[in-house]
């Protein structure tokens, strides 16, 4: 499997504090990685980091052959980013919107109406994409974040807490279509409060508390290491 | 460039709200609607003045000066009442908003060269501008009755002399210098007319620079309040593209404001000024003494306009980041408004030149003084201190934009927030 994402030694500094303390991890080739860890852990800040947001304190961040310090625009052609408190253009219908964000990425008018009827078809919205996303519910907006993140089949999808707020059902169908992209080619760097989608989803895992990983593998390994049932016990036994 | 101008799109759509044009042209028709009412108000001020006379006295004399009063622009309409507080009453019910009571032995008076009492009645109906104009009226009345009385009186003593003459016998002739350039007219009138023509600059522009910048602090403001400002920034367009869209979108949201509300504003202004325009000689002592505005002093005085605007939106900008949501942006938005505020006071009450150094460096470090300052500088033919503040405009923009530039290309636009009164606390 070829490495799509390779982070060594990756500090982050706010002023004193210091909220990543050097960690390293690889994303592969339709892989999906994910970061779990308590609030303040560094998740957060690392995907940030990533999604060209932050700036490397210290360490390096490579997509391809690319480093983030000398080429964020290339990484921000070749990822998609999905904050976890994220928001659309309330003034801007669901089409709309889709149409705005694929320009970014589209060199032809017919390269970006790909990326919206591919977007169309991951939202379900139907109809409803004639209407102005100010008039959408929690769970239709983070459908259509979610079908803006992954429209383009970027390199690398940096999800943040893809199911926030959504309900049973719409959590299933995001991990579902998450999956699916994933066995098509696309590599996932994701976190999650949510042990179970955690397990679900996850090719691989990191644990990381206070800006370091503490452990990392997949679900079964780490499970048969710490001789526990699920994904929770392991992280309470790690942190241990 | 295409993804600037669909980024550039989707700002000015976010601006220009179907709210914010509902706005301008109810504004815009405001403005038409007071102009309107205040020229015609002004016109008829302006025109023959209606006065009643109601004439006790009934002599000869007292005949002659009603007939003297309208040879002097005066409408005059005679009370037939059977006493004062009758006339008093008909007059007040009439157009007119002046009372003449001439009273009985009047005449008598007159030819014996005593002094008489005459009474006016002044209806005050309103206390506008125009209805004020009324006591001017009074004093007109009276002036007249004077001269028309001190005329007869004298040409009935002398015989073949000139009243007037006798009355004035040095006359004055006023001339008025600005540089090189000499023309003959009342200072104080030409004073009055340029004052009220370039007093729609400042504000016009203090119109447009605080429109311009609350857009962009907005703009900024309600991406970090909708969550959009994250996204926007992970996608593949420069973050100077980003800063120079919503700077634009705000610019232009802004001309257009300002020019929505210049175009009403001037409708409103010609209303009250239109009388000095049109007082005899002023517009071609204006045209002599290169006190209008040309094509050239127009375009230099549109430089100056735009780079001021330019100056105002990237520190909209730099402010904008500041901004957690919203709220927290109009509050922002206090500091462009004083350094608006400060250079249009001293501009309006005082002259730059006149200040202590230190304030006076203060003021022109300001760059929105330098507009304010640009017309007078324009008449007065200083176009050196105009250039130079084009040119101080023009470096303190490219600073602004460099800093705003690199704030966008940074952390900070993301974790430097202003708390107030709270200690800044980073989230990670």
């Amino acid at each position: 499997m070829s490495i799509v994402l390779k982070v060594e030694g990756l500090k982050k500094r706010y002023g004193q504090l210091e909220a990543v303390k050097g960690i390293d991890f690889e994303v592969g080739h339709g892989e999906i990685f994910a970061l779990i860890g308590p609030n303040g852990a560094g998740k957060t800040t690392t995907l940030r980091i990533v999604a060209t947001l932050l700036s490397v304190s210290d360490g390096t961040v490579r997509l391809f052959e690319y480093d983030l310090k000398t080429n964020p625009e290339k990484f921000r052609e070749r990822i998609s980013y999905l904050p976890e408190e994220a928001g659309a253009y309330r003034n801007l219908k669901g089409r709309d919107y889709l149409k705005f964000m694929a320009s970014f990425y589209a060199d032809t008018p017919a390269k970006s109406q790909e990326f919206v009827t591919l977007a169309e078809q991951i939202t379900g919205l139907g109809p409803r994409l004639a209407d102005k996303v100010g008039t959408y519910s929690k769970g239709m907006v983070r459908k259509l974040l979610l079908a803006r993140a992954l429209m383009t089949r970027p390199a690398l999808a940096i999800l943040d807490e893809p199911t926030s707020g959504l309900d049973v059902i719409n959590s299933l169908e995001v991990r579902e279509i998450i999956k699916r992209f994933a066995r098509e080619g696309i590599s996932v760097l994701l976190s999650s409060h949510n042990m179970l989608e955690i397990e679900f989803l996850s090719d691989r895992v990191a644990l990381i508390d206070k800006g370091l990983i503490l452990d990392s593998g997949t679900p079964k390994s780490l499970k048969e290491k710490y001789q526990a049932e699920n994904l929770e016990t392991v992280f309470r036994s790690a942190l241990r | 460039m295409k993804k600037f101008m669909t980024l550039l799109v989707k700002e000015i759509r976010e601006l220009i709200t179907k709210q914010l044009v509902v706005s301008l042209v109810l504004m815009m028709a405001l403005f038409y609607f007071i102009g309107t009412i205040t020229r015609s108000e002004a016109q008829r001020a302006a025109g023959k003045q209606k006065i009643s006379v109601y004439d006790l006295d009934r002599s000869p004399l007292s005949g002659q000066l009603v007939g003297g009063l309208e040879t002097m622009n005066f409408q005059v309409a005679k009370v037939q009442a059977a006493d004062t507080a009758a006339a008093v009453s008909e007059a007040k019910n009439s157009e007119t908003n002046v009372l003449l009571v001439i009273p009985q032995g009047f005449g008598d008076a007159v030819s014996r060269s005593a002094s008489m009492n005459v009474e006016t009645y002044t209806f005050l109906r309103n206390f506008s501008v125009m209805g004020a104009r009324t006591s001017g009226l009074l004093r007109a009345v009276v002036s007249a009755i004077n001269n028309v009385l001190s005329d007869n009186v004298l040409k009935e003593k002398i015989p073949g002399a000139d009243p007037q003459s006798l009355k004035n016998p040095i006359k004055t002739k006023d001339f008025i210098v600005i540089k090189s350039r000499m023309a003959e007219g009342s200072a104080a009138l030409i004073a009055g007319f340029v004052s009220s023509q370039s007093m729609l600059i400042p504000v016009i522009l203090m119109m447009i620079i605080i429109y311009s910048s609350q857009m962009v602090i907005s703009a900024i403001a309600m991406e970090k309040q909708n969550k959009t400002l994250e996204t926007l920034l992970t996608v593949p367009i420069s973050r100077a593209s980003i800063v120079a869209a919503k700077m634009l979108a705000a610019g232009l949201a802004g001309l257009l404001s300002a020019a929505i509300y210049m175009l009403g504003f001037r409708n409103y202004m010609s209303g009250l000024t239109g009388d000095i325009a049109s007082a005899p000689g002023v517009s071609q002592v204006v045209q002599k003494l290169g006190l209008a505005l040309d094509a050239k002093a127009l375009v230099l005085l549109g430089v100056s306009l735009f780079f001021a605007i330019l100056c105002a939106l990237a520190m909209a900008t730099i402010l904008g980041v500041l901004a957690e949501d919203f709220r927290s942006a109009q509050s922002l938005i206090m500091p462009m408004v004083f350094l608006v505020m400060i250079p249009y006071f001293i501009t309006l009450f005082t002259d730059v030149k006149s200040l202590s150094l230190p304030v006076k460096v203060l003021v022109l470090a300001i760059p929105f003084s330098h507009p304010f300052l640009a017309t007078q500088n324009i008449f007065l033919e200083n176009y050196g201190a105009v250039w130079f503040g084009i040119l101080y405009m023009a470096v303190l923009f490219t600073v602004l934009v460099v800093i705003a530039a690199r704030i966008f290309s940074s952390d900070k636009v993301l974790t430097m927030k202003l708390r107030w009164g709270k200690k800044k606390k980073t989230v990670f």
